[in-house]
């Protein structure tokens, strides 16, 4: 892997440059009151390298919130046609745990019934990968997810040397390309001071249980009144769940026009916390109760998705222990409660 | 149900605001009036009808008088839809049940005139409380867009379904820093979505105005309260001012 330095002035000049261009959205980190967001930059002074989390993952540009699948005219088969709109889009300053985690999306999504309105978004897609500079409180990543692993997705990978200085790892094709006409030099730093580069944020908290030994030990808690205790403060808002970078469900309708004359087919993101969700034909619902829906969730996390990817499902990045008012939802607190109850 | 289905709003104790969403959707108006035949409205025409497809009532019930039309009304709807939080919850008419005596609340508001007969009033009443409601549409007001909706739906024959889950949906969607994480206290956590968690995105705290989810968690309520040092005391007041559901101040 070719590894080139850049001054953060250059890098910036850089991507004033493709936003100049307009061939290609740039999206990077920015600041929302107290917290961060993932959002379009007008300009690269407002691209921000140094942060802890972003409320939202940057799921939201693969699967939009609200997506038009189909449109069509009621009761006319030949009129329906496919919709599958996307643009050039240039992610800049993704967390290796969020990288891990569209590599989780991208299988997801590609595996099986391939689906193409997600494969086009992330084919239009550059990722530049950025190491964690700021600590952040209820993030436990370096104890689920493979530090290979972000290289799967990810195009280039930023690692920031200091306040003016970057090394930049290119991984990709797509990462060379977008680096073309860039102020790069060759780099002389040795790998030991790069690995030191990229571990310089410790995580406070580690997860004990990795992809081989977490379905088994989870399969024999399935009773256990851990489920019930934290479930029953479940608010059923499906805050874990919408700021979760591994979480896809997803709610398909039909919206007609006033006119009964078009409408569109649309998918929108749902969510297996909210109470909703389960309810089938015959207002059936067959995840009634909180603690199942509490259980079901992190079963996805660390059963489910472990058994079929020998992945964890969760990469630990505390979104969703940052957004639960309940203080209920983090992994960490799973088990935590869990020893405190046996 | 006819080709096109009959419709027909009737308000009761309110301020009239909801009905003034729907004379004021606009562009819309002709879009609905293409799918339903209009045969009373007395805001926005004259005319009335003997029997309805569907019946929308604004406001609460607050006197015996209101009682007897609702029942009437009931009487000859097919489908009877309670909208705006005062028709679905009682709303903010039902500030005046705090006091148990309605001489002592009339006399706060008109004062020396508040012996005037047609001041009658019992404590106040939701629409469900009197007769049997189909469907319900909250908020204060409305939501235009959800209202078109669900006419759109009805004359479809579809059962329209309004969001049963908490605005933190609406909010984490709209990617809003927490009112709890600037030191807020919001409704927001047992409140119910359908306005696109509007006052959290303009950094106001949600006080419920849609009333609560059908299966609000009071116990986490209370004990989010808590970690915040706060009482439930504290937000009785907040919870009042739309009559969100008073079980969760208990």
């Amino acid at each position: 892997m070719e590894i080139l330095k850049i001054s953060l002035s250059d890098f910036l000049a850089h991507v004033n440059k493709k936003i100049q261009a307009g061939d290609s959205k740039q999206v990077g980190v920015v600041p929302k009151g107290s917290h961060f967001v993932f959002g379009e930059l007008d300009e690269a002074a407002q691209l921000c390298l140094d942060y802890d989390v972003t409320i939202l993952p940057p799921k939201k540009y693969f699967q939009p919130q609200r997506e038009v699948l189909v449109k069509y005219a009621p009761k006319d088969a030949s009129s329906y046609a496919m919709v599958n709109d996307c643009e050039n889009l240039t992610l800049i300053g993704v967390h290796p745990y969020d990288l891990v985690a569209i590599h989780l999306m991208d299988r997801a999504f590609s595996e099986g019934e391939r689906d193409e309105n997600y494969m086009a978004k992330r084919d239009c897609s550059v990722l530049i990968g950025l190491y964690p500079t700021r600590g952040f409180e209820h993030r436990f990543s370096a104890s689920m997810i493979d530090p290979q692993m972000p290289y799967k997705v990810a195009d280039l990978m930023l690692i920031k040397l200091d306040d003016n200085q970057l090394a930049l790892e290119v991984v990709s094709k797509k990462g060379k390309a977008y680096l073309e006409g860039a102020a790069v030099a060759k780099s002389d730093l040795s790998e030991a001071f790069l690995a030191q580069a990229r571990n310089k944020v410790k995580d406070s908290q580690a997860f004990p249980l990795g992809p081989d030994k977490s379905p088994a030990y989870f399969k024999e808690k399935y009773e256990h009144p851990v489920w019930e205790k934290l479930g029953e403060k479940c608010y059923s808002c499906g805050s874990c769940v919408f700021v979760c970078p591994t979480c896809y469900c997803f709610d398909v309708r039909d919206e007609v026009e006033l006119s009964l004359a078009s409408g569109e087919r649309v998918r929108y993101w749902d969510g297996c916390m909210i109470e909703s969700f389960a309810i089938c034909a015959g207002d059936h619902n067959f995840r009634k109760e909180r603690g199942a829906r509490f259980r079901h969730r992190v079963f996805r996390k660390t059963v489910t998705l472990p058994e079929k990817y020998q992945v964890m499902g969760c990469v630990g990045c505390g979104r969703c222990a940052q957004a639960c008012t309940a203080d209920i939802a983090g992994p960490m607190k799973v088990i935590k409660t869990m020893k405190e109850m046996n | 149900m006819s080709a096109k289905p009959k419709v027909a709003f009737f308000d009761f104790a309110c301020c009239e605001g909801c009905q003034l969403q729907i004379a004021n959707l606009e562009e819309d108006i002709l879009g609905l009036l293409g799918l339903v035949d209009l045969v009373e409205f007395r805001e926005v025409m004259t005319g009335t009808a003997p029997e309805y497809d569907i019946a929308f009532i604004e406001g609460s019930i607050t006197r015996k008088a209101d009682e007897e039309r609702l029942k009437d009304i009931r009487n000859r709807a097919k489908i009877l839809v309670a909208y705006g939080q005062c028709a679905v919850t009682g709303g903010i008419n039902k500030l005046k049940n705090l006091h148990s005596d309605m001489m002592e609340v009339r006399k706060i508001v008109y004062k020396d005139k508040a012996a005037m007969e047609h001041l009658d009033t019992y404590p106040t009443r939701a629409v469900g409380d009197v007769v049997k409601v189909d469907l319900i549409i909250p908020g204060c007001p409305i939501n235009k867009d959800e209202f078109v909706s669900i006419v759109k739906q009805l004359a479809l024959g579809k059962i329209p379904r309004i969001p049963d889950y908490p605005v933190c949906v609406e909010c984490k969607l709209k990617e809003n820093v927490c009112r709890y994480d600037e030191g807020e206290i919001c409704l927001g956590p047992i409140a119910r979505a359908g306005c696109g968690a509007i006052c959290p995105s303009n950094g106001v705290a949600c006080d419920a105005c849609r009333g609560t989810v059908s299966n609000p968690n009071k116990q986490a309520m209370h004990e989010v309260l808590a970690k915040y040092n706060l009482t439930v005391d504290e937000i009785i007041g907040k919870i009042n001012i739309f009559a969100v559901d008073p079980e969760v101040s208990k």
